[in-house]
């Protein structure tokens, strides 16, 4: 029984910390048992979550007991702040562990331990009804002896922060409500149909985070962690991500060494993870069956190889930049400008891009593929000045001729690319896309301006000349309106592009790898 | 109806049958520790799953109707409810977490368009007594709380919870050291106080004087944060309900409630200067504002006027602006009131 008055603890060092809550390890006084804790203490003043979350979520984690879970050992509050008493988990999170000693991702044989810990977690909650709702390396915790726990059930105001928008409780109460329709988890992780919020999701979205954790574990990061939220949350719902087909395309052609990186195993493991439909996901007993974990050795080798070559926590926390410690979920994307940060100190070029989703498009005729690589980190830049100087060049008619031109010009070109798939980098595409949707824009502006002329000459048939120049005079600022939202939308549809050329990129590659591969050996 | 029970043999008044035996069982028998109790034991956890399974369907299958009205009617036909409650504590913990959900399922299931379980727990009120005193218990308690709080959906029980003499204790256990017991019973407390909005109204004017000093004195002036920010809001829930306008102009017509809550207004925590504003504006707005309300408004006008004005929250409000410039408006004309 661990006592419910701060006066028992002493808080030895912070172990993390988020915008509203700190976690601690601590000591728990005399005459207790003195056993050390991990005491995360949420600013409840400052968490956005309204208490009804808060107690829901208290309470699920109280009533759960399973040794890959984390329970909390008690909890009360200190004037302004929960405190959570829970079991101090010395090694931190996985996520800590790969930031500060495996960058590029771990074995695939310690994949195999911590991912199989995790699915009797999941097994678990499932039956239970519950669905975690963010699973992600940076929750799932570590012990010294190698006991892995899933953490981070709702009292986690980390993530309440990250979505102050909309009402985030992580942890469903009981299998009566087993489906939601706020957006919750952090959104690298998120299923599409927690995106397509619209309509509701069960325990299969766990399934899919889970098969993105098993390649954050693999790589390092998640996939598309590249990109800004907002666009990998775009890409999403609006692709076709099937993955079924991209397992089918890695595991077929095996000539490129970079593909030897991972077993089949593991690929089909994670393919059948990703499918979009969430009722073809393989359930968390199904994947406990799956031939990857069948050779899975003890938490000891996980110990021996994994946590030997890791610094203790507190090291790690020492640090500036590390995030997570102990499941506090620092980096969960509180903003995109933090993510980028975190995610700018890895190498993107690598062929650890393997195993990121692909994104067919919708039919296959229409299937261009485009090669080189150059991941542009920062592709709304460009677009942005492009946009400005044409707007400030008045000649429409020359605009509207340009566009016809550039439409052209870039129809050939990408089949030229095509063509040659590898030859042309991506940063001529963005050349040719970008004056293209540009001038596309002065030209409706162009129609507009007239479609506004007409509707002025209408106008002045009734001979009211000075309620007309004002209504034309508002026309035009509404019509002005019109166009900055319209140079928004293109913007967001260039980012779109820019993003899908991206993901194209790395099939194509391999393809053009593949070929000149052919070549050399012919 | 045959092909789906193929599978399984029993049906669920068979289940419900075989369950009620064992609860009696493990009643009679709590202190023996031998193997047969075990084995006892372990087939009433498995059969309490089994009732869960059919009330909320599996990974296979999903509840028949047909099957949940069958359970429901031997559930209540005999006290089976009864002995699972109290045998709850006898339970291991996923045991008791299958019961709370077969017991909270149970409350809404009609059999024939009508809820039995109604009329069950009308017949055994006692049963209410036992489920509030496990906030008593933290082993127990949110077994309990959950049972208790799915109960009171259940307009008469409600109504007997409300008027017992339990309503008092609702004051300590809310303010229970334990986070998880003490804010299930808060739970409890606002549903009790905000669900049926006749009954609500109804006790509220028949208990207002003990109700609310109890409130103020030792919810609204807790000392502790959280019971504080729980309780200005149900004070905003309740009052601003149109069922208890009553009993929210007989509130805003005390001087004592306008002071306790002009010093919530100047908490240092945000949520709960929000939370008073959408109740103190009841005082400003009330048309027939006492000479005491008045006289305290007045004296403070201008520090009030200057408060109001830095007033503001994070997010931007329509109805939060249009409230404040409105109660600006009533705190000035006060002052014409007087100098005239």
């Amino acid at each position: 029984m661990y006592p419910l008055d701060a006066k028992c603890y002493r808080l030895l060092y912070e172990v993390g910390s988020g915008v509203s809550a700190v976690v601690y390890k601590a000591v728990c006084l005399p005459p207790m048992d003195s056993s050390v804790v991990a005491i995360k203490s949420i600013d409840l003043e400052r968490s956005r979550a309204n208490l009804d979350d808060v107690r829901r979520e208290a309470k699920a984690m109280a009533l759960l007991s399973h040794p890959n879970v984390l329970r909390a050992h008690c909890s009360f509050t200190v004037d302004r702040h929960l405190w959570v008493v829970m079991p101090f988990m010395a090694a931190g999170s996985l996520q800590s562990i790969i930031s500060s000693s495996f960058p590029d991702g771990l074995p695939e044989s310690s994949i195999a331990v911590v991912l199989r810990e995790i699915l009797h977690a999941l097994s678990y909650l499932h039956g239970q009804g519950h669905i975690h709702r963010d699973i992600k390396a940076g929750n799932i915790l570590v012990d010294s002896d190698g006991s892995v726990k899933l953490a981070d059930f709702g009292v986690s105001a980390s993530i309440y922060e990250s979505h102050p928008s909309s009402s985030v409780s992580l942890y469903m109460s009981s299998s009566s409500s087993s489906f939601f329709n706020d957006m919750a988890g952090t959104p690298y992780w998120m299923a599409p149909e927690v995106i397509h919020s619209h309509m509701g999701y069960g325990i299969k979205a766990d399934i899919w985070s889970f098969g993105i954790t098993a390649l954050e574990l693999a790589h390092g990061r998640p996939p598309l962690s590249h990109l800004p939220l907002s666009k990998s949350l775009m890409m999403k719902i609006t692709n076709r991500l099937r993955l079924e087909e991209h397992g089918r395309d890695s595991t077929g052609g095996g000539n490129c060494k970079n593909k030897k990186k991972f077993s089949k195993a593991f690929k089909d493991m994670v393919a059948a993870c990703l499918c979009r439909d969430p009722s073809k996901r393989p359930s968390a007993d199904k994947l406990l069956r799956h031939p990857f974990f069948k050779n899975c050795k003890s938490t000891d080798y996980f110990v021996k190889n994994v946590l030997q070559a890791v610094p203790v926590v507190e090291e790690r926390c020492k640090e500036p930049r590390v995030a997570d410690c102990n499941g506090n979920d620092r980096d969960g994307s509180t903003s995109p400008l933090v993510k980028s940060r975190r995610v700018s100190g890895w190498n993107f070029n690598e062929d650890v891009f393997e195993l990121d989703p692909v994104y067919p498009v919708e039919s296959d005729d229409k299937c261009v593929r485009f090669g080189g690589e150059e991941p542009i980190d920062q592709p709304t830049a460009h677009p942005h000045s492009h946009v400005v100087d044409d707007d400030k060049s008045g000649n429409e008619a020359d605009e509207k001729e340009n566009h016809r031109r550039h439409h052209n010009h870039s129809r050939a070109e990408e089949k030229e690319v095509a063509k040659k798939a590898g030859e042309a980098p991506l940063s001529v595409l963005k050349q040719t896309l970008v004056p293209n949707l540009v001038s596309l824009l002065s030209s409706l502006d162009l129609q507009r301006g007239m479609v506004m002329d007409v509707l002025s000459h209408c106008g002045c048939k009734d001979g009211q000349q000075e309620s007309l120049r004002e209504q034309q005079l508002w026309g035009y600022v509404r019509s002005m309106q019109q166009t900055v939202d319209d140079l928004k939308l293109q913007l967001l549809r260039e980012m779109k592009v820019n993003a899908e050329l991206q993901e194209r990129l790395g099939p194509l590659n391999r393809k053009m790898n593949e070929e000149t591969g052919g070549h050399t050996g012919s | 109806m045959k092909g789906l029970f193929k599978s399984k043999p029993r049906t669920p008044a068979d289940i419900v049958r075989h369950t009620r035996e064992l609860l009696i069982y493990v009643d009679l028998n709590s202190n023996s520790r031998d193997t047969k109790r075990e084995e006892k034991m372990a087939e009433l956890c498995k059969n309490i799953r089994e009732l869960k399974s059919v009330l909320y369907g599996n990974s296979e299958s999903e509840p028949v109707a047909e099957a949940c009205a069958q359970l429901t009617q031997e559930f209540f036909r005999e006290n089976t409810l009864r002995l699972l409650i109290v045998c709850l504590p006898k339970l291991n913990l996923e045991a008791r977490k299958d019961a709370t959900q077969v017991v909270a399922n149970l409350q809404r299931q009609q059999v024939h368009s009508r809820l039995i379980a109604s009329d069950y727990l009308e017949a055994n009120k006692d049963l209410l007594d036992l489920l509030i005193s496990g906030y008593e218990d933290m082993d127990i308690a949110l077994h309990y709380g959950a049972m208790l709080r799915e109960c009171i959906r259940h307009q008469s029980i409600a109504r007997y919870v409300l008027e017992s003499e339990h309503m008092k204790k609702f004051f300590d256990y809310i303010q229970l050291p334990n986070f998880d017991i003490a804010s299930d019973a808060s739970a409890t407390f606002k549903e009790l106080l905000t669900r049926h909005k006749s009954t609500v109204a109804e006790f509220l004017a028949r208990n207002y004087d003990w109700f609310f000093t109890e409130f103020n004195s030792r919810l609204l002036s807790s000392p502790n944060y959280i019971t504080r920010r729980q309780a200005i809001k149900l004070l905003g829930d309740m009052l601003l309900d149109r069922s208890n306008s009553a009993v929210m102009i007989r509130y805003v017509s005390s001087k004592d409630n306008l002071m306790i809550l002009m010093n919530l207004l100047r908490e240092s925590s945000k949520n709960i200067q929000i939370e008073a504003f959408h109740v103190f504006k009841l005082f400003a707005a009330n048309q027939n504002k006492p000479l005491e309300i008045t006289s305290i408004l007045v004296t403070n006008k201008d520090k009030l006027l200057r408060f109001l004005k830095d007033f503001k929250i994070d997010k931007e409000d329509e109805q939060f602006e249009a409230d404040k410039a409105q109660v600006v408006k009533e705190i000035q004309a006060l002052k014409k009131e007087n100098t005239s």
